[in-house]
Formats: structure tokens, sequence, C-alpha cells
């Protein structure tokens, strides 16, 4: 019996194919793989999302404490004041019995406002300095409103949450913290279609209240000529959720001539306290 | 944004650092295994030679890392399936390195021939999965040398 070693062929326990061209493979693979879900997620996620009741949104709202981060309580005459407009925009919204809008008040100088999870709507004091009159807050609040009732923040936080999953599984990462990422208390990015879709039952909310679409359309002018002071280039389309402030502006006219509405009538003031202070009691 | 930009800079380093190391790694494996291949390495437990010998334990030991270009593509692999070619061309340098460093040990004590071979394979990257692995192989077996 001889003992060695022969020289064993090279190939056998590894292979002579280029890396490269199996992660070309393997990148158009999950590519396509990527492509598909979001294809389905699109179209299939928010047929399944509207299955899902108010009250479980709510629930998972609830798990937050949304009166640590609002100041509510500081501006009382406001809260009361606000939520009387709320619950007639619900109403004017035909809001299905079962979702109930809360609005809060922020005390900050951001120029914003954004409807969340459980039928919560945010508005920042930026934003209401800016205001001229009624109509044109109920425009606000019946965009926001209508997010609530399009079941929007649900939607974009599904989509949020799957596409951390999926890029947690591409990257291996652990996605321990997906609610977190997701931003269930933030501001929500919703898409350009929901925007318009917004935009559209804002107009209904006017309609239904004044009985004209006037001073809607002053909000899109608001945001427009405060992009202009801080000298930013208005997004391109492409890259912006919302769409461009000109073309809302302009569908106020189209819808208005389309349903036949006016748009011109008496604008309603605001109350007296929106001329002073929000907040009863500045704190140091 | 900046994190996509990091992580294709990293694969890309990964790969080219990562198939230079290996090209020079296999190169330098080749020739040693034909120098060494005098000093024959047997898996059998029972020394197949008879007379008088010393028995000796011989070890080479390898701790060898992954670059993160086979790391991703492992990754993309995981949601697919199949062979994990990165891995293996690693795994196939470190397990005949670690033949090749023992071989080395028992040349130099004028051993004739190695039996009982065993590897030993570990990963010591730890539990999180998004490390970058670490593995060390360890071959052992025991040298004879003529008394």
């Amino acid at each position: 019996m001889k003992y060695e070693n022969p020289q064993i062929p090279e190939g056998i326990n590894t292979t002579k194919e280029h890396p490269l061209k199996e992660l070309l493979v393997l990148l158009i693979g999950s590519l396509l793989v990527i492509l598909s879900i979001t294809f389905v997620v699109t179209f299939g996620g928010g047929w399944l999302v509207d299955k899902i009741p108010f009250s479980i949104e709510k629930k998972v709202s609830n798990m937050y404490d949304v009166e640590k981060h609002v100041d509510d309580k500081r501006a009382p005459e406001l809260i009361h004041y606000l939520q009387g407009l709320v619950d007639q925009i619900s109403e004017a919204q035909d809001l299905p019995e079962d979702i109930k809008i809360t609005v809060h008040f922020i005390n900050s100088g951001t120029v914003n406002a954004f409807a969340t999870l459980g039928g919560h709507v945010f508005v920042f004091r930026g934003l209401l300095e800016k205001l001229p009159n009624e109509n044109t807050l109920v425009t606000l609040l019946g965009h926001e409103i209508a997010h609530v009732k399009l079941r929007h923040p649900i939607k974009s936080l599904s989509a949020g949450i799957f596409f951390s999953i999926l890029t947690s599984a591409v990257t291996g990462g652990t996605g321990s913290d997906l609610l977190g990422s997701a931003g269930l208390l933030g501001s929500l990015k919703f898409g350009r279609d929901m925007e318009q879709q917004s935009d559209k039952e804002a107009m209904v909310s006017l309609q239904g209240m004044y009985g004209h679409l006037n001073g809607g359309a002053e909000l899109f002018r608001i945001f427009q000529k405060m992009k202009e002071e801080s000298d930013i280039d208005e997004p391109v389309k492409m890259f912006s959720s919302h769409p461009h402030d000109e073309k809302r502006i302009k569908n106020f006219q189209v819808v208005a001539k389309d349903k036949g509405w006016h748009e011109t009538g008496a604008l309603t003031p605001l109350p007296d306290f929106f001329q002073h202070s929000f907040v009863a009691r500045k704190v140091n | 944004m900046y994190e996509l930009i990091i992580t294709l800079v990293l694969i890309t380093l990964g790969y080219f650092f990562g198939s230079r190391a290996e090209k020079k790694h296999y190169k330098s494996i080749i020739e040693r295994e034909k120098i060494l291949n005098s000093l024959p390495v047997m898996a059998s437990r029972i020394p197949i030679v008879k007379g008088d010998y010393d028995q000796i334990l011989v070890s080479g030991n390898v701790v060898i890392a992954s670059d993160y270009f086979k790391g991703f593509v492992a990754s993309l692999r995981n949601l697919f399936g199949g062979r994990l070619r990165t891995y293996e061309t690693l795994l196939d340098r470190a397990r005949r390195e670690a033949i090749l460093r023992m071989k080395e040990q028992a040349q130099e004590l004028g051993a004739d021939i190695i039996f009982n071979v065993k590897y030993e394979t570990s990963n010591i990257s730890g539990q999180v999965s998004s490390k970058m692995s670490v593995i060390e192989v360890h071959a052992y077996g025991t040298a004879l040398k003529k008394a």
C-alpha cells in the first residue's frame, strides 16, 4: 500500500464562476421580487387596509401618549373652537360612524399640519398664525380629516413597515425597530394621489359648510409664498409628494366648474383670539 | 441616500480587495501544497505504518474574515437559496491553509506522515447576524516520526 496525497483538481469544492455574475443575477432577481411585491402591496394593500376596522387603528395609536407631545391644555379656547369645526367638517364629509377625529394644537412655529393614526389631527401654531379666515382653516382641516377618512395614515404606514422589513431582509438588519422607524406618530408621507383626493374632500367640506369654495385656494398660496420667501425652489414634481401648489390652486377652479360650485362668496372671519395669543399663558 | 452610497462603496472596496486577496491566497496555497505533497496526511484513526515511531500532536489554525462583497452576495442568496459560492471559496481557503500550517509544523518536527486528521470550524463573529462573518478553522492530527 502506498500513502500519498495526490494533487486534487481545483473547482470541485468551489466554483469557477465569476462572483460578479452571481451578484448580477441575484440583483436582477431581488429587484424583480421587490417590484412585484410593491405592485401587489400598492394594489392589494389598499384593498386589504380598508378591511382593517378603525377601532384597531385607534388601539394602535392609543399605545402612544399623544398628550405628551401637544399643547392642547394650554389653549383650551382654541381647541374647543377647532374641535367644533372638525365635527362640522366630519359631518360635511360624511365620515363613517366609527371614525372620530381629535384635533391637537402644537405650540411651535413650524408651518405645518398633519393627520396620523387613530384620527388624530395636529395643527402647528406657525400655520394657524398665517391663516386669513375660517374658510381657509376649514380647507386645511378638511384636507387632514380626508386623510383619516380615506385611511391614508394606515395605508402609508403599512407600506412603510413593509419596506423596512424588505430592506432589513436584504441588508441583513435585525428589523427590531420597525414601528419606530416607520414613525407612528410622526408626520407620515402620503402619495401625490392621496393629497389630490384629500384636496377634493376639502372642497366638499367647504361647499357643505359655506356653500362656496372661496378662501380654499388661499391655503396653497400661503405655502407657495412661504417657499418663495425661503428662497428654495419648489422641488421637481417627481420628488415631491404634495402636488405643485400652482396645480392645487387651479384644481379648485376645475372642480368648481365641474360641479357648478361657486368660487366666490362671503368669507367667515376667524375668532378674536386668533389676533392675540393662542396660548393662555406663555411658559418662560 | 448616504447609506446607499456608503453600502455601494463598501461593496466595491470589498470586491476589489477581497478578490485580490483571494487570488493571492489561492496561488500561495497551490504552490505550498505541491511542496508539502511529500508529507501525506490521512483521516484514518489507526496508524497505517508499522515500526517504531514517536507520535506528536500537530495542528494548524487559521482565522479568516469575509469581506463586504461576499456578505452582500450571500445575504441576497439567502432570499433565493442555493449554493453560497462566495463563502465556499472562503471556507475552502481556510481549510486548506489550516492543513498546510499543520503540515509545516510536522515537517519542521521531521515527521513522515500525519494520521487521524480532523477539522474544527467555528464562527467567531458572535451572534449578531449583521456583523461581518469571521471564521476559525483548526486542523489537527497525529504526526509520526521515526524513533
